[in-house]
Parts: structure tokens; C-alpha cells; sequence
């Protein structure tokens, strides 16, 4: 006898004596009722779990690895699961693959709504469980489980193919043991769809509004802020202050802090370089124009665009490319500055210096979106991250968080929910004596992830149906409203099968033409930079992995060079270490090259079959970085000054042996039954074409530029590690069209292989890392910019240290974030079917251009 | 008549594909097996014996069909793959290895790891943990803790099978969870094992074990 309770039905109530019923249930029926259900749930779970369809979702570095499990290694149709539905009424799983970001989380709820019971949710990775990793970010959901009912947790960051696998034994097993008597799907009185959240001030949950207007107007997280130790401000570098006391006098009055040599880069314009540039400029715009500070060119704001236009059309060096925009914020203002690279002349990096008020709101400096269009999303940035305002900006919006968030978060004085700390270590998190540990969700009044200022009022307002994130990116054109018009708006993403992550473009169309496009993103932003200011220097190295998920050697590489550029010659990597550094990062540009044209003929029409033969190759080498790193795509794997651990005994011989047998025989392979194909011919020659003076105003780059026709490429234009000494060609398009783009990719793994065949030729033995092993690292006051060739383009660090542990600002020029700039200037004019294709020959990651 | 040949040539490579794996399956006298399947010639319905389930080495020579059947079929665990972190005691006396210097929370980059030094009851510090905590959904799998400690006591461990229904009771591992042998750490990291470092890691903290037992023996043989 089960302990449940029968369940009473119509026919069972009929009076009937108990001693006949039992005489019935023995004899003539044989069965119960609930046998008989327990019967038919034996079918019906069957049923059930062995056609599972997951809604093609994905958020973060989670969705790679569900990816690949539904591709050819994994092959998830094994378990009947292989039809991802781009729609949720068709699917009755949400993989919630990833970081679940507030930005994001309204849509994750509606398409939970719309999706047809019965249905399930699986947290897969730490993130969507309980936030992981970003989990003290402001912008970050701790847990799914907040929101929605969460049936399988699958722990990992990220979870192996292999794991989630096992994750959906485990809900099929949870199938199973399900009954048709007690499902809810079948009550009436079970009320199973969740309220969109609202996004106002922050990030409200419906459901418990008046609880947080109740906190808020308490002033219950002012009140705790109040006692908590708040970071410091250092003063802006100031000419000829060659070593500034980078810490408040009283503080820590002993000892100076090292200074790093002063250079914007480790190759750029040089000494004397700038002083003959400064005096060019003075000569040019007056005196007082330029002043060296640091190595860098303080600039008026007043002259700033006369100084940018000087500088792009009529210095000896044309500085025709921006490379970087960012900003910075001291105790007596704000600085943004600019990195400058000039095409025709590489290597003469310069940087540029821009002040404004501090004081929040009230920063104002000129804007170069009309002298280098590449500022136009950077601009943005700044002013979301810092409040500082452009003046003449054509669309300054907020980019990352949505319009009517209450902060600024780069800001110094901006202190997250759940901030305990300016640097970590974070205080103990155990009950002493108790045996008891709590979660970060406890340190702040609302016991989630919410902060809103005292004076806000209107809670009523709030409503989830809101888009305060593309309300304001609607395309330029005739009002939308307009009867006589057949232009109308499309809003593509942030969960579209084509638009490679949580992506968003609002576009306007005239029939099937596009007539405007305006990119909106953020979904994905996981305050990378503000977790990156409070994390020691070897803390951010894993941090720097989840950028760009398919090519974390290469994000390692790049943070690796910008702290070695401040740390100088005591953390030079030795040369086997070098060399170890090289053979990681082709190896992951073959890889990320693989996925990339793997998914663009996807975008193209060629539905996943390409890709899964791509995949293989890419898996190969994940294998090999799994057995020298430890992780598939979380490498984690540089240090300062070398590597983490050296290749383990055979590592090499496989490689070798891939590199020298397999990859060139497949990447012909890819070419002999793409590059002619018809199909692929039509749909991208003279699509989506940028010009090459486009394509450097825009500031794109890697394979993007380069499909232009300019020869651009950091490993010859600025050497970094090793790379002077491996004979490659840089492959460059013609046309700048989504074919080029994809035919620079193609030339530019065979390239990869021949530096690999000379590398792993080479190699030497010896010690893989400089000095001694140790988690304190010493990091000189200074700035520094580290830049590599990432597979998407210049991926750049910009650090400021102040001599402490952690960097005082970290910033992160991510090459899929700015390539975007010039999307709209690819697809005008095209349909909207050559927009997917456009956006995959770009191929963003939105783990970077988000951060 | 160019046009609709690359239909053709789209299929050979599926056709040749088949080909090859099946020749490869010959190969690897695995043609009238199930892949993943039981131990028997024909064994159809049966999965293998956990633990004995075949490891599929992929390399540059692998063709034909790609896809290993987990849970049937698994891929090589590499020794340095990392998963969640362990804490390992010593099989031999059941010493715990943590001394509790706190060195992994410092470096652990999104802090998960969370301890409490012991303390004698005179109120002196003593070299062992008294609680442990592990938050593995805030934990990002980077290695950093085993990587830095002096110790050897932190390791990543392998077992990626953690698939549950619940977090709030389970995913916070505390000292219990988290505790694993030395002769299981032996078994899933043979390499590190019989490093030279560890090896002479192990020589001293033994070396040292011995002079306090010896001390402490003599001082009651004295008394």
C-alpha cells in the first residue's frame, strides 16, 4: 500500500460497499486505478523522454559545449533530443546554457511562458545555477532557480559535452518517475508561468515589488554601504610627475611603488617619436596642444577633433586607424583616452589623453565618431560604463546596460549589490562555530542582486513588457507608425538561432531590402571589467578565458603581454615557453577559423552539416588543449611571464602529428566542396561589401579588415612573443565581401599550420616560466596595452596599476565588440537573409562583446 | 553541366564516411558489435559494466564516424583535466593534508572557497581545517588553488557526473563532501603522483611525521 492517497475519481464515488469493492478489485478488475495509470505513465514517460526537444538557446560560454553535444562527437540525437527548436512552442526543454544576465533574464522568462507544457529547465554550468563565477557582478542573475523552476542542475564552468549528456540521463531518469495522476500541467489550480521581470532602476522582480520598494525606501543598502571600505581613487598621471604617490598620503607612506617604464604599448611611436609628434602638432594647432604625459599626448578637449583630424590627414604618419577608446577614473577626473595606429606605417602606436569633470553627469568631451567611425559603439560604452557625455554624437545611448539603469557601474563610487570589498580577499563567508556557510545573496537587504536608489518612486510604472533595451535603437527612416509606408521594423534576437548568441539587431526594411540596421547588445554583459578591477592579476587570467570562449589561449596571450609589458624584463618568458605560446595561439586560431566557417555556411543556408565536419577538427584540438591545460575551452593555461604547467609527455607528438598529417588534408577538404559551390558563390559575392577606407575608419579588424584588402596584421605589425621569427603570409581579400571574409579565414589556417610545422619543428627544451612560481605578483605602477592577433582581430588590454595587487583599471578592446561597428555600413541595401550571412562573416562572440 | 554536381560530390563524402568507419570497425574487429554495447559478440541491449566502458583515444588518424556513445563509450580522461577541487587525506594514517594556510581562498578567483583554521582548546593555532566550504556553483573550474598550494592537499578532481535536482542542500561541499584518499588522488593523477615534486613532497611530510611520533613516544617513555 503506497502512502498517497488514493485519488477519488467520478466513478469511485458511487457508494459501494467496501467489502464488495475489495471482492471487485481482486476478481473482476483486476487492477486499481492507480495500477492501471502507473501503466499507461510507463508508456507516456517513454514517450516523453525519449523525444526530449531542447529550445535552441543558448546565453554564454555554456552554449558552445551544447553545441558541440548536439554535433557530430556527442550526438546528442542518440538520446532522441537532436531537434533544437528555434521556437519554443515547439520545445519542451530550456537548456539555460550560461550566464543569466539581468538584461536577458525578461526574455528567458517570456520564452519559458510561451513554451507548451509539460515542460523543463536545466541549469546547465555554474552561471545559470547560481551565478557563478560573475555571480558578484551587478549586471548578473544569481541562479535561474530565481526566476524559473529549475529540474536538473548540471555543475561545471562549463560543463563537459560528456556532462551535460549526463545531465539529461538524469532528467530522463526524472521523466520517468513521473505520473500522468499528479502532473501539474494537468491541474487547474497550478498557475506555472512566471512574470516578466521589469527592467527599471535595476532589475525588479514582479513578483516581489512591493517587498523591494518597502527595502528601498528604508534606505536599507545605503545603510550598509555606509560601513563598508570604498575603493580608492588615485590622481590622474600629471606631467613630469615621473612617479606620483599612487596611494592617499597616510595610507601607506613608506614605500613607493615601482614604476613601470612609461609607453603606451610594447611597440609604438618611441621616445622621441612623440616629441617631434607633440611639436608637429603644436606647430600645426598652436602651442599647447599636445603635452607629453606618460608617454602619452594630453590633448584640450576643446582642440581634441582638430587634433584627430591633424592626425588622420595631415601628419607624416597618417594615424588613420583607432585602435582603442576608453576611460578611465581618477579622484581629480575622468580620463578618456585613445590608442591611434597608423595602417601604412604599423608599429607607431600612440596614445592620446582627454579630461573631463569627475563629478558624475558632468563629463562632456568632443566626440570623434565624425573623425573615426570606429569610436561610435566605443563612445557609447563610455558614456553607459562612465557618464561621461560626447558632444556631437549622432545616437549616444546606453550600450551595454538599458536606458533608465540607475548607475554608471565603471564609475569608482558605484558599489554592486553584493560589493563587500575594493580587492579581494572577500571576508569569511562561515558562520564560526556553527558549521554554517551562507551565500553572497546575504549580504545585501533584499537578499538578491538589486540595488535602487532611495528617491525612486515610480514602482508602479514598472511593467516587464517595457524595452527599455531597443526602445531607443530604432534605424533612422520614416516614423514607424506611418500607413502609407511599407517600411516596418524587425527586431532580430536576442534569441535567434542566427545571430550567434544573445545578439539583437533592431533592423528596418522596405520589403525585403534593409534600410536601416541598429545593433542592440548587452545581453550578455557580465561586468568582466569591474569584477576584472577587484581581481588580483592571476585571478583574472581564468576570467580573461570567458571572453571570447572559443579562443581563451588567445585572450591569455594578450592579458599575459599586458601585464608583462608593466612587470618588464624580470617576467620575460623563456623560450620554450615562447614557443609553447606560439603553437596555443594558431592552434586556436585553426580552431576558432573552423567554427567560424562552420557556421557561416550555416547562416548561409547549408544547415549544419559543414559545421559538423569543421567541429571534428576543432574537437582534435580541444583534446590537446584539454591534455595541457585541463580544460577544453577554459584553458587558463598562461602565466605571467610563461606557461602553467609544460606539455605533458606525448602532447607534442600528437600535435605534430595533427599539424603535419591532418589539418592541411581537411582545410582542403573544406575548400575543394565550399569555395566553388554555387550556392556559397551566390549568396556572397558582393555581399555585404566594406571598403578598405571603411573598413579602417570603422576600426574593424582581423580577418574583417583584412577581407578589405589592408595587409594589417599585429604579428607583423607589431611583433609580439616570438612571431619575427616564423616565415607566414598575411592573406588579403579584394572585394571586402562576406566571401573574402571567408576565404581570408580559409588562407589564414593553412598560414596557422605553416607557423605550427615550423614550431613544433623548433621547439626547444628548457623551463616554462620566469622566476619562480608564486601567486603574489608584484605589478609596477604604470599603463600598459597588450595587444595580439586574435582570431576576430586586435584583441587589447588596457590596464592601469597602481602598484597594489589588483589593476586600479582594466579594460578589454574586444575586436568582435568594434568589428560590429560597421555592420549597419555592410548590410544597407541588402536583404534581410544577406544580414544573417553578414553577421556570420563577422563572426562575433558575444562573451567579448559584451564582457 | 557544372551546375548540380556539387550535389554528387556533397554525397560522396557522406558515402565515403560510411565506408570508412565501416572498414575501420573490421578493422578493430568491432564489426558485429553494438558500439557502447555489452561485453558479448552481439549484445544488443545491454551497456557495459560500469567502469568498463570502452575509452575512444580520437587523434589524427580517426575517420569515419566520429561521435563516441557516451555514457556507452567515453573519452580519455586527461590527467590534468579539471573539474570540481578535492581535499585529500592520507591513506596510510588518515591525515588530513590542509593545513588550513588559507593560500587557495586567496588566490581562488571568484572566492568560493571558504575555511576556519582549528584551534586547540588552550586557544592555540592548529595546522588542520576545522570547517571547509566549497561553493560549487560559484567555482569556475580554473585549477589556480591546486596549482598554488604548498600543500598538495587541494586537487582538481575528474568526475564530471554531478547532475542533480537540487543546489541549495548539495552544492556547497563541506570538508565531508570535499574529502578524498590519497590512493584515489594515486589512481586518477598517476603522473603528478610520481612527480619528482610530490614524490619528495610526500618523503618530507612523512620525514616530519616520524620525528613528532618518535618525539612523542620518547617524551612518555621518559615520563
Amino acid at each position: 500500500m503506497s502512502s498517497t492517497p488514493p485519488i477519488i475519481r467520478p466513478e469511485w464515488i458511487t457508494p459501494i460497499d467496501p467489502e464488495l469493492q475489495r471482492e471487485l478489485e481482486r476478481c473482476v478488475l483486476v487492477t486499481s486505478w492507480d495500477k492501471l495509470l502507473g501503466m499507461v505513465d510507463v508508456v507516456y514517460n517513454w514517450g516523453r523522454r525519449s523525444s526530449i526537444w531542447p529550445l535552441g538557446f543558448g546565453l554564454a560560454c555554456c552554449a558552445i559545449e551544447m553545441i558541440c553535444t548536439a554535433s557530430s562527437r556527442f550526438d546528442l540525437a542518440r538520446f532522441g533530443a537532436e531537434v533544437f527548436r528555434g521556437s519554443p512552442r515547439q520545445a519542451d526543454l530550456m537548456i539555460v546554457s550560461g550566464t543569466v544576465t539581468k538584461t536577458m533574464i525578461p526574455q528567458i522568462v517570456r520564452l519559458y511562458d510561451q513554451m507548451p507544457e509539460p515542460k523543463y529547465v536545466m541549469a546547465m554550468g555554474a552561471c545559470a545555477s547560481g551565478g557563478g563565477p560573475f555571480k558578484e557582478g551587478y549586471n548578473v542573475v544569481s541562479g535561474i532557480d530565481k526566476f524559473l523552476p529549475v529540474d536538473i542542475y548540471v555543475p561545471g564552468c562549463p560543463p563537459t559535452p560528456q556532462a551535460l549528456i549526463n545531465g539529461i540521463i538524469a532528467l530522463q531518469k526524472k521523466i520517468d518517475g513521473e505520473s500522468l495522476a499528479v502532473a501539474p500541467w494537468y491541474r487547474d489550480d497550478v498557475e506555472r508561468d512566471v512574470p516578466v521581470p521589469a527592467l527599471g532602476p535595476d532589475l525588479v522582480d514582479l513578483r516581489t515589488v512591493e517587498l523591494a520598494a518597502e527595502r528601498t525606501a528604508a534606505g536599507l543598502v545605503e545603510r550598509r554601504e555606509e560601513s563598508l571600505e570604498k575603493p580608492a581613487l588615485i590622481p590622474a598621471p600629471r606631467p613630469g610627475d615621473d612617479a606620483p604617490s599612487a596611494v592617499e598620503p597616510g595610507k601607506k607612506p613608506a614605500r613607493r611603488p615601482r614604476r613601470a617604464v612609461a609607453r603606451p604599448s610594447a611597440v609604438w611611436l618611441g621616445d622621441e617619436g612623440l616629441a617631434a609628434l607633440a611639436g608637429r602638432l603644436d606647430a600645426a594647432l598652436g602651442a599647447g596642444t599636445a603635452e607629453i604625459v606618460h608617454a602619452g599626448l594630453l590633448i584640450p578637449t576643446d582642440r581634441l577633433v582638430a587634433a584627430a583630424l591633424y592626425l588622420r590627414d595631415r601628419d607624416e604618419i597618417r594615424f588613420d586607424y583607432l585602435a582603442s577608446l576608453q576611460s578611465v577614473h581618477y579622484s581629480d577626473c575622468i580620463e578618456v583616452n585613445y590608442h591611434l595606429e597608423s595602417t601604412t606605417r604599423p608599429g607607431s602606436m600612440i596614445l592620446l589623453r582627454a579630461r573631463t569633470d569627475e563629478a558624475e553627469g558632468r563629463g562632456v568631451v568632443p566626440s570623434l565618431y565624425h573623425v573615426y567611425r570606429g569610436a561610435d559603439l566605443q563612445e557609447r560604452e563610455v558614456f553607459d560604463m562612465m557618464g561621461v557625455r560626447f558632444d556631437g554624437h549622432p545616437g549616444l545611448t546606453r550600450i551595454l546596460m538599458w536606458d533608465g539603469f540607475a548607475y554608471h557601474p565603471l564609475r569608482k563610487d558605484y558599489l554592486e549589490p553584493y560589493y563587500e570589498v575594493p580587492a579581494k580577499v572577500f571576508p569569511s563567508r562561515i558562520v564560526e562555530g556553527r558549521g554554517l556557510h551562507f551565500r553572497s545573496e546575504e549580504l545585501n537587504p533584499h537578499g538578491t542582486n538589486l540595488k535602487i536608489p532611495k528617491a525612486f518612486h515610480n514602482w508602479a510604472d514598472l511593467s516587464g513588457m517595457d524595452d527599455p533595451k531597443g526602445a531607443d535603437a530604432i534605424p533612422e527612416g520614416v516614423q514607424v507608425e506611418a500607413i502609407d509606408s511599407d517600411q516596418f521594423m524587425v527586431s532580430m534576437g536576442p534569441q535567434h538561432p542566427s545571430t550567434h548568441g544573445v545578439f539583437r539587431m533592431n533592423v528596418r526594411v522596405d520589403g525585403e531590402t534593409v534600410v536601416g540596421l541598429k545593433p542592440v547588445m548587452g545581453y550578455l554583459h557580465r561586468n568582466h571589467e569591474k569584477i576584472g578591477e577587484r581581481n588580483t592579476f592571476l585571478m583574472n587570467m581564468p576570467f580573461t578565458d570567458r571572453l571570447d570562449y572559443l579562443t581563451s589561449m588567445g585572450n591569455n596571450f594578450g592579458y599575459a603581454l599586458a601585464v608583462e609589458q608593466l612587470m618588464g624584463d624580470e617576467a620575460r618568458p623563456p623560450e620554450r615557453a615562447e614557443y609553447i605560446r606560439v603553437i596555443m595561439a594558431e592552434l586556436t586560431r585553426v580552431a576558432s577559423h573552423m567554427w567560424s566557417i562552420g557556421f557561416l555556411l550555416n547562416d548561409l543556408g547549408a544547415f549544419f552539416t559543414p559545421a559538423l565536419y569543421a567541429i571534428e577538427e576543432r574537437e582534435l584540438i580541444l583534446d590537446l588543449f584539454e591534455w595541457a591545460s585541463g580544460s577544453r575551452m577554459m584553458c587558463n593555461y598562461f602565466r605571467f611571464g610563461g606557461v602553467a604547467a609544460d606539455l605533458p609527455p606525448g602532447w607534442l607528438d600528437r600535435c605534430r602529428a595533427i599539424v603535419e598529417t591532418r589539418l592541411d588534408r581537411k582545410i582542403d577538404e573544406l575548400d575543394a566542396y565550399l569555395s566553388g559551390n554555387e550556392i556559397m558563390l551566390d549568396r556572397t559575392k558582393g555581399v555585404g561589401v566594406l571598403s578598405a577606407a571603411d573598413a579602417i575608419n570603422y576600426s574593424t579588424g582581423g580577418p574583417v579588415l583584412r577581407a578589405s584588402g589592408v595587409a594589417y596584421d599585429l604579428r607583423v605589425a607589431a611583433p609580439y612573443g616570438i612571431y619575427d621569427r616564423f616565415a607566414f603570409e598575411i592573406p588579403t581579400g579584394a572585394a571586402g565581401d562576406v566571401y573574402d571574409r571567408y576565404w581570408v579565414r580559409l588562407q589564414e589556417m593553412r598560414e596557422s599550420v605553416r607557423i605550427l610545422k615550423q614550431a613544433v619543428r623548433e621547439i626547444p627544451e628548457g623551463p616554462i616560466l620566469a622566476g619562480k612560481k608564486t601567486y603574489q605578483i608584484k605589478v609596477p605602477a604604470g599603463e600598459a596595452y597588450g595587444r595580439v592577433e586574435n582570431p576576430k582581430g586586435e584583441l587589447g588590454y588596457y590596464l592601469v596599476s597602481d602598484g597594489s595587487a589588483t589593476a586600479y583599471r582594466y579594460h578589454v578592446r574586444s575586436p568582435s565588440f568594434i568589428n560590429l561597428t560597421a555592420l549597419e555600413e555592410m548590410c544597407l541595401g541588402g536583404t534581410i537573409a544577406d544580414v544573417v550571412g553578414i553577421l556570420g562573416s563577422l563572426d562575433i562572440v558575444l562573451g567579448e562583446v559584451d564582457r | 553541366m557544372s551546375i548540380g554536381r556539387g550535389v554528387f560530390r556533397g554525397h560522396w563524402i557522406t558515402l565515403r564516411r560510411f565506408l570508412l568507419t565501416f572498414a575501420r570497425d573490421v578493422r578493430d574487429g568491432l564489426a558485429l558489435r553494438r558500439r557502447g554495447g555489452g561485453p558479448l559478440p552481439v549484445d544488443l541491449f545491454r551497456g557495459p559494466a560500469p567502469g568498463q566502458e570502452r575509452v575512444v583515444v580520437q587523434d589524427e588518424r580517426t575517420d569515419g564516424l566520429f561521435t563516441v556513445e557516451y555514457p556507452d563509450e567515453r573519452l580519455p580522461v586527461y590527467e590534468r583535466f579539471r573539474m570540481l577541487p578535492v581535499l585529500i587525506y592520507d591513506d596510510e594514517d588518515g591525515n588530513v593534508r590542509c593545513t588550513s594556510c588559507n593560500i587557495c581562498a586567496k588566490v581562488c578567483p571568484p572566492q568560493c572557497i571558504w575555511m576556519v583554521q582549528a584551534k586547540s582548546p588552550k586557544g592555540t593555532v592548529v595546522p588542520l581545517s576545522e570547517e571547509f566550504f566549497i561553493d560549487m556553483d560559484v567555482c569556475m573550474n580554473c585549477g589556480l588553488c591546486a596549482e598554488y598550494c604548498p600543500f598538495d592537499a587541494i586537487k582538481m578532481d575528474h568526475n564530471f557526473e554531478l547532475a542533480n535536482a537540487e543546489r541549495h542542500q548539495t552544492h556547497v561541499f563541506d570538508q565531508r563532501d570535499l574529502l578524498v584518499s590519497s590512493a584515489y588522488y594515486a589512481q586518477t593523477h598517476p603522473e603528478a603522483w610520481a612527480s619528482p615534486e610530490e614524490t619528495t613532497e610526500r618523503a618530507k611530510v612523512a620525514r616530519k611525521k616520524d620525528q613528532r611520533l618518535r618525539k612523542a613516544l620518547g617524551a612518555r617513555t621518559g615520563a
